[in-house]
């Protein structure tokens, strides 16, 4: 739906050449929430108005459904993007409509008849659940509401892709959370592909299926929520994933290894989907002769699935311990933890 | 002191009268050019919906021109002007094209800045949205800067009372000529008074009067 090919954006300030996106390969396929995680500055914002043309692309290619934006006339660029919604962190609306004409404006810039426009209007309103705010004016509402209106005048002219600036960091967490349900909804019941781009963890984990990481103007590393999250390989993706789990063990229970002596066998075991809730563990202290320590584990939640890991320590004669971690290994992953390596 | 009370209330009248009429059609008409001259201004500027760097350099070129030459200046140094213009150098007609030729360019600014307090960003959604430049010009800057623009219009319709005082010298007539000639120059103290006062009524009145319709635009 959205492709990147080696897409770059290149500002000139006072001679110097300032990359705020380079050379970037990114692709988002339809029906898809794909999250886009970096610092401030990391070149976010630039990238995700590269996909409407709000900002040029200075190399490469960028296609969205097939199409290269940058031929297109203007009169053809401006209906392009009324099947590209977009939403905005600061929410962006017009402070001197109410919300009902808010929602409208994009249709009425289209020349779609009143009748139609106010069906439509309607209909939007109810989907994010503003319908009785519709004459408020937006300094009457709360930031998690006018982010609803933001995203009904988004979803208005029914757009293919939904573009999203962002749209929670000025939001307290539980009404990022309900926004996010909120666009989980959209994908799902209107088939949108969403492009979002944030800088919280917390909000790619929950509604993201797949993720890349940004850092000076580069897309370090990419791939499915579970890849990034159980083997993140770029320092600055182990800097995300730890601000929502602890991915390290601690320096505490590291040191309790490595006093006891060498002779220890601690294990990492990662429970990825319906594994978390299987009482994998405990089985195994019944049916082997080992005693099952845990020292440290977190277990999280990846879209509405638990995931995470524990590390534990077995303890039993070494042919029991073989027999137990080849029976684990069939329904989790289980990685030996040296003392020094952590 | 001598009151002559015949005389009194007539001239009174007819100078309101004039003030009204000189500031009133110089208002309309300095707004007619300088609200557009505003919005170009925003939008031909650096990064503007319609950029273009030449025509935004001769624009505000102009305009500081026009801003820099003091009213009382400018009234008689466009004398020949206003000859062509409306036909005659002196009356209350002849005021008002220096008048629109001293706010229009004064106008301009303020329209600009309030456009320029429109968020870039609600600026950008309208983009986004596939607006045209039109559009965003009629249905986002003006609606969204119309509760500012209408209080400076207010600064610029007082200001416009100041520099109407003045239009005595190519005997345009008003309060301010009538202050002159009667209050001062001949010691009529009440008129002094009489016509100060009124002036200062004329104020409260319009800035009461953009206070109102501003806020009531702000939410209509």
């Amino acid at each position: 739906m959205i492709e990147f090919e080696g897409v770059s954006k290149i500002y000139e300030h006072n001679g110097n050449e300032l990359r705020a996106v380079d050379q970037v390969d990114l692709s988002v396929n339809k029906g898809e929430i794909f999250g886009v995680i970096g610092y401030s500055g990391a070149g976010k914002s630039t990238l995700v108005r590269l996909v409407n043309l709000l900002e040029y692309p200075s190399e490469g290619r960028l296609l969205v459904d097939g199409e290269d934006l940058t031929q297109l006339s203007k009169p053809e660029l401006r209906k392009v993007r009324k099947r590209i919604g977009m939403i905005f962190q600061h929410f962006n609306l017009l402070e001197s409509k109410t919300v009902r004409h808010n929602v409208a404006f994009p249709l009425a810039i289209s020349g779609v008849p009143k009748k139609d426009i106010d069906a439509r209007v309607e209909e939007i309103l109810e989907f994010v659940g503003l319908s009785d705010k519709a004459r408020q004016y937006p300094d009457q509402l709360s930031g998690g509401q006018k982010q609803r209106v933001g995203i009904a005048r988004a979803l208005a002219t029914s757009p293919d892709i939904l573009l999203c600036d962002e749209a929670t960091s000025a939001l307290d967490p539980e009404t990022t959370k309900s926004i996010l349900k909120l666009l989980r909804r959209v994908r799902d019941e209107y088939n949108i592909t969403i492009l979002m781009i944030t800088h919280e963890m917390n909000v790619v984990r929950e509604v993201c299926d797949r993720i890349a990481v940004m850092e000076h103007g580069r897309v370090i590393e990419q791939g499915s929520i579970f890849d990034l999250f159980s083997q993140p390989e770029h320092p600055t993706t182990k800097n995300f994933v730890r601000t929502v789990m602890e991915n390290e063990i601690p320096a505490s229970i590291l040191e309790g290894i490595e006093n006891r002596g060498a002779s220890r066998h601690i294990y990492r075991v990662t429970f990825v989907n319906e594994s978390a809730g299987q009482p994998v563990l405990s089985g195994v202290s019944k049916s082997f002769e080992v005693e099952v320590n845990v020292l440290f584990g977190q277990i999280t939640e990846l879209q509405g699935i638990p995931f995470g890991h524990l590390v534990v320590e077995l303890q039993g004669e070494d042919k029991e311990i073989v027999r137990a971690i080849d029976s684990i290994q069939r329904s989790v992953t289980v990685q030996e933890v040296k003392a020094h390596a952590g | 002191m001598q009151v002559n009370l015949m005389d009194f209330w007539p001239r009174i009248l007819e100078a309101t009268n004039q003030t009204l009429l000189m500031v009133g059609i110089s208002l309309l008409a300095a707004t007619l050019i300088g609200l557009p001259l505003g919005i170009a201004l925003v939008v031909t500027k650096d990064g503007g919906l319609l950029e273009n760097k030449p025509i935004f350099n001769a624009l505000s070129s102009v305009v500081n021109f026009f801003r820099s030459i003091p009213f009382i200046i400018l009234l008689v140094a466009i004398l020949p002007i206003t000859r062509f213009i409306v036909g005659s150098s002196i009356g209350t007609a002849a005021a008002v094209v220096p008048l629109v030729i001293f706010s229009a360019p004064y106008i301009a600014r303020l329209v600009e800045s309030s456009l320029l307090e429109v968020k870039s960003g609600v600026i950008e959604a309208a983009e986004a949205m596939g607006a045209t430049p039109w559009q965003i010009i009629a249905r986002v800057y003006i609606p969204e800067a119309l509760s500012s623009i209408v209080l400076n219009l207010t600064i610029a319709t007082i200001g416009l009372v100041g520099a109407s005082a003045m239009a005595g010298f190519v005997g345009g007539g008003g309060l301010g000529d009538l202050a002159i000639s009667y209050g001062y120059q001949r010691f009529e103290t009440d008129i002094m008074i009489a016509t100060v006062l009124l002036l200062v009524v004329i104020v409260q009145i319009t800035q009461t009067i953009g206070n109102v319709v501003s806020k009531k635009i702000r939410r209509q």
